[in-house]
């Protein structure tokens, strides 16, 4: 024990400077290190590859940058003259070993290089020139022992230089992992309780037959259990990542997925997701502070504010244009009737919060108005805004069957059924229209347990119907509104044409997610649906013939099927569009991870607009904020780089990115000044005067 | 929620059957165990509910573990908090034939020269109370508050190397964790990566 204990310390103790460290254990040499340049001269401004070679008795190993369940990386310490630079170490896929007792470590034996990139300087004075480091080591056979050394490294300086030492780089060079090839590959994060699931679609999947994750956990609290293959088929794998005391708020984790033809197999290779870096930033939106209570007022608050919402609009007016239709008729028929109007609206609510808590159950992200992001959620949408606003210019009527209409007459259930499935369809439209406070609620919300969540729901939907079911139990203060007459015709027919705009604008998102293409086909569909709408009204009245209206209903069918079976299940479904292409206009560069992160790491202040093709609130503030001259003067002038995030089609990486805001949907916009400064957000509502006054401070702070 | 506590139940009873068991979480119940100190007298968890009681895990011949006692850190910890009447427990789960097993005898007298101030040091040759609380390393650290709940897992300090040089500004997390607790506050940092040698598990 004496002996062993000498010996560390001794190893720990600053040891000679030699080109060469040998670390020996009992007469037994257990680590060479050395430092290896792959070039044989230094040319100035040149950069060039250095790395520590350390070579291990058999058995023994030293670790990787996560090292597992014991042991520890491998340190190096430069010590360069100013004006040197020194970059990260590339560190190869480590081998993975398991010992008894389950603990798992990732390492390397007999031999390993850890590769650094030297950047000198455009000027070097003296030749040669001694480059210093020192590497801290632990190496482990069944027992572990710290090693140190102090190496140098001697050049000449030289206008051209030789490569030296391309065999040994290049072995370790093929060893590191790859970037994540984000145009051949997707990954999308998931976490069910502790437990990460990582998936990955990929080609190249296919060709391995050992996959693996290694994890690499940031910052000392987290403490990461052994990841796993939970399932795999063709192209696609799941792993597990179990967890313990990761932040609630993450849902990934930094690694790199490792190929092989078998498990430690000398062909490894690999590609490295990177942390999310974003994530350790991730501003604190008030979300702990504020009590339940207030985000049930917030819910409550924004889903009053939804009425007043443009994509609202039309159905309010056509409300207000049922509530003067009601005006004449008795209180309890009117007080009826805005009952079953805000159930419609609890109705929606409610099942939108079921729904939610079904996928969130089966592990799916989930995120406000997602469903928009859903092109035939959206031509579903248009179908029913079109055949409403045939309904309302009188194409047709709807009529139900005679008998249920005879029997609904002596009861009043026939108006309350149609205000209930109206209160369904405003809310329905509502969805994308994240108000200012709804955003910060849901987003509240979708952090907690089922219950909050359909509290949170039924909050929202409470705000919303407030105004009718006020306005239904006291339709005194209806009395200002004018008589009924011949003049309603007229605006329910106007009524048609608002509910066409809005057509034309789900047209515009259908548009932005398949394309000009796919809007076309689209609108084909829908010109059929109208074709079957006038012949339901022109076939299938009361004085035509039982034949005849067979043959309508038949021909209608066969029109509905065909052209939903040519239209949308071949034409439609085929057309797609590339969202990167389609965003990138003017200033605007389109949203990777990547490029956010690289603007981010050479110091750039960088502003991220969250849209969507279908976010009239987006459009709005793009139109009078971001497009404004003064503001994009503002932002020329202080060099920040301008990135558009375009979640039209839901982008799995934007979706993370607005989780980690704690925004269930867009908008967002989000400043990040330079390198260190935390976020910035700014309200949903943006204003010039907001934007320019942060952009100011951000030049001030970097000054 | 329901659901979720149920497959907790249910994976933990899996966990359990295994061979090394995953951690129990902190805010779990600390599993009940008992081992023989070097006086060779039985020592349970159960005889000290009501206290706190700090598990440490030992292995005299592992740098990390040697980090801590070379300079007096580890002791200087133990008086503090024993005298404080917290119970301090050194536990060696190290298989026979491998780095760091100790018989009774050598155990006393590492503690005699070492000059520690443990409550008592538990023999543990077939890794039971390490399979028990899943550690894997020495030192790890496990806390358990008077209600026998554990409240703190994981490293001593914050700078995993084997240099007693980084003690002085290294934060501590068991200290922290433990005058917090006799504060009678939460423990802000209850979990960090344990850092240091294996756990020496016998070769199945």
């Amino acid at each position: 024990m004496l002996s062993l204990r000498q010996i560390s310390i001794a190893a720990l103790a600053v040891l000679l400077t030699q080109y060469a460290h040998g670390q020996s254990y009992q007469g037994k040499e257990l680590v060479k290190a050395s430092l290896q340049a792959e070039t044989a001269a230094i040319v100035p401004g040149k950069p060039f590859s250095v790395g520590l070679l350390l070579r291990m008795a058999p058995g023994w190993h030293t670790y990787w940058k996560f090292s597992g369940d014991a042991g520890l990386p491998t340190e190096i310490k430069w010590n360069l003259p100013p004006g040197w630079k020194i970059g990260e170490i590339q560190w190869p896929i480590p081998l993975k070993t398991l010992d008894p007792g389950d603990i798992q470590t990732y390492g390397y034996q007999d031999e390993i290089l850890l590769i650094q990139e030297i950047t000198p300087p455009d000027k070097i004075d003296n030749s040669p020139v001694k480059l210093s480091a020192q590497a801290d080591w632990l190496v482990c056979e069944k027992i572990c022992i710290p090693g140190s050394a102090k190496l140098e490294l001697e050049l000449p300086t030289s206008t051209t230089a030789e490569p030296k030492n391309t065999d040994l780089f290049a072995r370790y060079r093929r060893l590191v992992p790859k970037e994540f090839p984000g145009s051949d590959a997707k990954s999308i994060w998931s976490r069910t309780g502790d437990d990460l699931h990582l998936k990955v679609t990929s080609e190249q999947i296919a060709n391995y037959q050992n996959l693996d994750f290694f994890p690499l956990p940031q910052g000392n609290n987290v403490v990461v259990g052994h990841p796993s293959v939970e399932s795999r088929k063709g192209n696609e794998v799941t792993f597990k990542i179990p967890t313990e005391s990761l932040d609630k708020n993450s849902s990934s984790m930094p690694g790199v997925m490792v190929f092989s033809k078998f498990p430690n197999s000398n062909d490894r290779s690999g590609w490295e997701l990177s942390a999310p870096q974003v994530a350790a930033a991730t501003p604190q939106i008030a979300q702990a502070s504020r009590g339940l209570a207030t985000f049930l007022l917030f819910g409550f608050i924004g889903g009053f504010i939804l009425n007043l919402m443009p994509c609202v609009l039309p159905v309010i007016s056509l409300k207000i244009f049922g509530f003067i239709q009601q005006a004449g008729e008795s209180r309890a028929k009117i007080f009826r009737s805005g009952l079953a109007f805000v159930a419609g609206i609890f109705t929606w609510f409610v099942g939108l919060a079921l729904v939610l808590i079904a996928i969130k159950a089966a592990g799916h992200d989930v995120t406000w108005a997602s469903q928009f992001t859903n092109p035939y959620f959206v031509l579903v949408l248009s179908v029913v805004v079109l055949i409403f606003a045939l309904n309302l210019f009188g194409v047709f009527e709807i009529t139900l069957p005679q008998f249920v209409s005879r029997g609904m007459e002596s009861a009043p259930s026939k108006g309350n059924a149609g205000s209930f499935f109206q209160g369904v369809f405003a809310t329905a439209l509502a969805t994308p229209c994240t108000a200012p406070f709804l955003g910060t609620a849901i987003g509240f919300a979708f952090t907690q347990s089922s219950a909050v969540i359909l509290s949170m729901f039924v909050a929202v939907a409470a705000g919303m119907s407030a105004p009718y079911f006020l306005l239904s139990a006291r339709p005194a203060w209806m009395k200002f509104l004018p008589q009924p007459g011949t003049w309603m015709v007229h605006v329910k027919q106007f009524m048609g044409f608002l509910l066409i705009a809005t057509l034309l604008f789900l047209i515009y998102v259908l548009g932005a997610q398949r394309g000009l293409d796919g809007a076309i086909w689209a609108s084909c569909f829908l010109l059929v649906i109208a074709i079957a709408c006038w012949m339901k009204g022109a076939f299938i009245v009361p004085t035509a013939s039982a034949a005849k209206r067979i043959v309508t209903i038949v021909i209608m069918l066969a029109l509905l099927i065909w052209s939903g079976a040519y239209f949308i299940g071949d034409k439609f479904q085929a057309s797609k569009i590339d969202i990167a292409q389609n965003a990138s206009g003017g200033d605007w560069q389109p949203f990777t991870p990547e490029r956010l992160q690289s603007e981010r790491d050479a110091g750039h202040a960088v502003f991220v607009d969250f849209t969507a093709a279908w976010c009239l609130t987006c459009k709005f503030n793009e139109k009078a904020v971001l497009e404004n001259s003064e503001v994009r003067d503002a932002f020329q002038r202080h060099g920040v780089v301008r990135i558009k995030a375009d979640w039209t089609n839901g982008d799995p990486a934007i979706t993370k990115l607005l989780q980690q805001f704690g925004r269930p949907g867009v908008p967002l916009y989000v400043l990040y000044p330079g390198k260190s400064g935390e976020p910035i957000v700014f309200p949903e509502l943006l204003t010039k005067n907001i934007l320019l006054d942060k952009l100011e401070t951000i030049a001030v702070a970097s000054r | 929620m329901k659901t979720k506590l149920i497959l907790t139940a249910i994976t933990t009873l899996a966990a359990g059957a295994l061979y090394a068991a995953d951690v129990p979480p902190v805010g779990s119940a600390a599993p009940e165990f008992s081992a023989p100190d070097t006086n060779g007298k039985t020592q349970s968890l159960s005889e000290y509910k009501g206290k706190y009681v700090v598990l440490e895990w030992f292995n005299p011949e592992c740098p990390f573990v040697k980090k801590h006692y070379g300079p007096g850190n580890m002791q200087k910890l133990q008086k503090e908090y024993t005298d404080k009447g917290v119970v301090w427990l050194t536990v060696d789960s190290n298989a026979p034939g491998t780095e760091g097993n100790i018989t009774a005898e050598q155990a006393k007298k590492i503690m005699e020269s070492w000059k520690t101030h443990q409550t008592a040091l538990l023999l543990d040759p077939e890794s039971k109370i390490a399979k028990l609380y899943g550690s894997k390393n020495t030192p790890n650290m496990v806390i358990i508050n008077p209600e026998g709940k554990i409240v703190y897992e994981g490293a001593i300090d914050s700078k995993a190397t084997p240099n007693p040089a980084d003690i002085p500004t290294s934060t501590n997390y068991v200290k922290n964790a433990l005058d917090e607790s006799l504060a009678g506050k939460p423990v802000s940092n209850a979990q960090t990566k344990p850092y240091g040698c294996s756990v020496k598990y016998k070769s199945s």
